[in-house]
């Protein structure tokens, strides 16, 4: 398959994942349409180090991939917090940064 | 001869800094008036030097520089006019702080102090005037000049009379001097100079370019006209009498008013090239010569009897030198500063003793105040003109010059003038000093400190009447009628003063009545004053409430609307922190939107 | 070349539907478990595109360690509050009509393009060359990333801790 292909196929996988942000209500499944942008851009990344014979975009994914674990495990922390504290993780209801 | 000038000149300036920066001097009332005192007789003696050793000299310093020499020089100029000049204001100067340690003998010391230092500065800036080698200078010399007139008719400043009128004179005179700066700046434009010197040698040589030459002359005579009281700017004089009577008779008499006319005399070979001016001069002094007799007809003030009085003389004087006869009108100058000090100086005395300007409520006083009377009366002989007082040969050189000139209209008006001088003069004499007196309470003559100088300028008008009479008057000789004509003039005034006020042969009302439209008008002031006033509500007031408005409304309207556009800003923006995190990611999605479409379209 | 062809549209299926699942689905555990699929499908993408060990990599902490990760905090979050929250906000259409929209850009850029049609010759001992350049150009790159997860693992238990 050409290169498109593979990069068509993460544009609607993120596309995917944008609207799960978008229309989510619950928090957690807010993080779960981030995990799929966040893949989109990994399949990104491998297809362009497979067709460009680099390696650089594997390592880049590598390095996506563990930040992303990071990066879940504190969300989900916070989010525990924040159920503990308001009892809700209703996105609708929690606008604590309101100015 | 310069360093001397320049000595005269420093000398009241010392004086003055020494008042201004040495607060307990200052603030010690009579000391400071010693000071004062001492360093205007010094400078007199100097004065004297210079005038006695008839020297002529000029020095210059470089003041603003500019390309191919200084822009302009400041210095000292030394010949005739300035020597007399100088002895002229040092003279008067000095007799006046003599008689003001007695004058102001009630006033508190602090004030007494200030009112030496304003005199100092006075002194300096006429001084500095005269020796000026250059207009600049000049100009900068007649604004201090101005200021001083200003702080000392307000001198006592918590009297809203005495402050509206110094102000009033203040901006009157910045009327002309708007005219003058403007006059010597075109002149300047056109010649590249403001050296007197050599203005008048280009003036000589026919160097000056004659277009427009005209309007740059009458400018600068514009500003003689505001500083010397001509009409229309004449109003200021008469109300500057609200300041200490000495003050009057140094600046509003012998010296700050006559520096309009110095001015004329000082620049006659400019003015010489322009002969429609010289006519205009002629014609405006005559006409404020005759105006002001009228008015003064019917004061009853005694000293804008004196103020009228002053400004009808400059006119005579401003007349003379329309004529091209400037000698005679710098001659009258002289004599009329010495005796028109002493009618000041005595009305000041008067004014001390009896407490009131108001000649209805005086009456007798020549039994009460002899030495007094007698000075006054000197005085009065010497304005009327009668011979052998020094009025008498002044008021004929001016008389003759003017008709030398062939200015027959203002020589006419001059004329009656003469008559109305006399008739007013003695109509002061005759209701003041003799009659029935008004009250009963001992008077007390001149203390010894206001006697002495009116003595000095007594002896000085006699004295110099008399050696004017064996040495042969000034140096116009008009035709032969002329002494006949101007002594019958006086003494016809006289006659009909006598009989109207003294003998009451015919009554005053009737006489007043005979001229009921001038009486009328004159009682009114012409109605200048009220013009100006209203002329100063309607334009400038109507002026500044536009320019308020303009400032509230518009400048602050319009930064108080971009302040509410910010707060009403605020307030819109301040929705988009909704605190739902998915919003946020909608603003983020909406950017990149943008993003893309900015980099397909724009960066093509 | 046509098993990569039918594995490439096998995978895509598979990817797709499972994440349209994965944002429709009001049930949030049986989100996470289409997301477990997901996951894997975008491994099967990594192994098509000659990536092992990112495969490997994929299915051991995003298909292990994120689900299990996403399932625990589901239980602590969900099972307390007794009833199922409705899932979808009530703007969906604004939301289908942004992503929409920022799908066309991306398409709008990618249409734009000469795909490279051919494969280069692929990389030999990828694995390798992976490490290598882990160790070497990116190596402090990779330390930090070790302090970073460090951080991570530090703040995740401050901020779940219990107050005791």
């Amino acid at each position: 398959m050409p290169l498109t292909a593979y990069l068509v196929l993460a544009a609607v996988v993120f596309a995917i994942g944008l609207f799960g942000v978008l229309s989510r209500r619950n928090a957690v499944g807010i993080l779960l349409g981030i995990e799929l942008m966040l893949n989109a851009v990994n399949i990104n990344l491998a297809a362009f180090a497979r067709f460009h014979a680099d390696v650089v975009g594997l390592v880049f994914a590598l390095f996506t991939i563990a930040i992303t674990v990071a990066e879940v495990g504190l969300g989900l922390a916070i989010v525990i917090v924040i159920f503990r504290v308001r009892r809700t993780v209703d996105a609708d209801r929690l606008d604590l940064l309101r100015g | 001869m310069t360093g001397t000038a320049l000595a005269v000149l420093a000398l009241p300036f010392a004086a003055f800094v020494a008042l201004a920066l040495i607060r307990p001097l200052r603030r010690s009332g009579r000391p400071a008036g010693y000071v004062g005192i001492l360093a205007m007789a010094a400078a007199f003696a100097l004065a004297l030097r210079v005038f006695a050793a008839g020297g002529r000299g000029e020095a210059l310093w470089a003041w603003i520089p500019g390309d191919g020499g200084p822009m302009a020089t400041v210095g000292v100029l030394v010949d005739e006019l300035s020597a007399a000049m100088l002895v002229l204001v040092t003279l008067v100067s000095l007799l006046v702080q003599i008689y003001s340690l007695a004058y102001l003998d009630t006033e508190p010391a602090p004030g007494l102090g200030r009112y030496y230092t304003y005199h100092s500065l006075f002194a300096f800036s006429m001084l500095g005037l005269v020796l000026s080698p250059t207009f600049l200078q000049m100009f900068v010399f007649w604004e201090l000049v101005g200021l001083c007139s200003y702080l000392l008719i307000g001198f006592w400043y918590e009297r809203p009379s005495a402050a509206r009128a110094a102000l009033k004179a203040f901006w009157i005179t910045k009327l002309g001097d708007l005219g003058f700066i403007a006059g010597i700046v075109m002149l300047w434009a056109a010649t590249g100079t403001f050296h007197l010197g050599t203005l008048f040698e280009m003036a000589r040589t026919g160097a000056l370019p004659a277009a427009g030459l005209g309007i740059v002359m009458f400018l600068i005579y514009l500003g003689a006209v505001g500083k010397s009281a001509q009409f229309p700017l004449h109003v200021w004089l008469p109300d500057a009498m609200e300041g200490p009577t000495p003050v009057s008779a140094l600046i509003h008499a012998a010296t700050m008013v006559t520096a309009g006319v110095f001015l004329v005399t000082r620049a006659q070979p400019l003015f010489a090239l322009t002969p429609g001016v010289l006519t205009l001069i002629g014609w405006v002094g005559a006409f404020t010569a005759l105006l002001a007799a009228t008015m003064a007809c019917v004061e009853s003030d005694i000293k804008r009897v004196l103020a009228y009085s002053t400004v009808s003389q400059l006119g005579l004087m401003m007349a003379a030198a329309g004529a091209l006869a400037a000698g005679a009108g710098f001659f009258h100058l002289l004599t009329h500063g010495v005796f028109k000090a002493l009618l000041f100086l005595g009305a000041g005395a008067v004014i001390h003793a009896v407490g009131t300007n108001d000649i209805f409520r005086m009456g007798g006083l020549f039994r009460a105040m002899p030495q007094t009377a007698t000075v006054f009366i000197v005085g009065t002989l010497a304005l009327a003109g009668i011979w052998p007082l020094a009025g008498f040969f002044s008021k004929e050189a001016v008389l003759a010059g003017v008709w030398e000139g062939g200015m027959v209209g203002p020589f006419v008006l001059l004329a009656i003038t003469a008559f109305l001088t006399a008739f007013y003069m003695f109509r002061l004499v005759f209701i003041a000093f003799f009659g029935r007196a008004h009250t009963d309470e001992h008077l007390h003559d001149a203390p010894p400190l206001m006697a002495g100088p009116l003595w000095a300028l007594a002896l000085l008008t006699v004295g110099l009447g008399l050696l004017l009479a064996f040495r042969g008057g000034g140096e116009h000789h008009g035709p032969g009628w002329l002494p006949a004509l101007s002594l019958g003039l006086a003494a016809g005034g006289i006659v009909l003063a006598w009989a109207t006020y003294r003998r009451g042969l015919i009554s005053a009302d009737r006489l007043a009545a005979m001229f009921w439209p001038i009486d009328f008008m004159a009682r009114r002031r012409y109605g200048l004053d009220a013009l100006y006033v209203s002329l100063y509500r309607g334009f400038v007031l109507a002026l500044s409430r536009l320019v308020g408005w303009t400032d509230r409304y518009i400048v602050d309207g319009l930064l108080n609307l971009l302040s509410a556009l910010t707060g009403w800003a605020g307030d819109v923006l301040r929705r988009i922190q909704s605190g739902h995190a998915q919003d946020y990611v909608y603003g983020v999605a909406f950017g990149v939107l943008l993003l893309f479409v900015w980099v397909q379209w724009w960066s093509r | 070349m046509r098993a990569e062809i039918v594995g490439f549209w096998a995978v895509a299926v598979v990817l797709l539907a499972s994440s349209l699942a994965v944002v429709l689905t009001p049930n949030l555990f049986h989100a996470v478990l289409f997301l477990a699929a997901a996951l894997v499908a975008t491994g099967g993408v990594f192994l098509l595109l000659d990536a092992p060990f990112l495969f490997g990599v994929q299915l051991l902490l995003y298909a292990g360690g994120v689900v299990t990760i996403l399932v625990f905090a589901i239980m602590l979050t969900e099972r307390l509050v007794g009833q199922r929250i409705v899932q979808s906000s009530r703007f969906v259409l604004n939301a289908a009509v942004v992503s929409a929209a920022v799908l066309v850009g991306i398409l709008g850029f990618l249409v734009r393009r000469s795909g490279e049609a051919a494969r280069p010759p692929a990389i030999p001992d990828v694995t390798g060359a992976i490490g290598r350049a882990l160790v070497g150009p990116f190596a402090a790159t990779f330390e930090l990333l070790g302090v970073l997860l460090v951080a991570a693992l530090l703040g995740a238990l401050y901020l779940a801790r219990t107050d005791d």
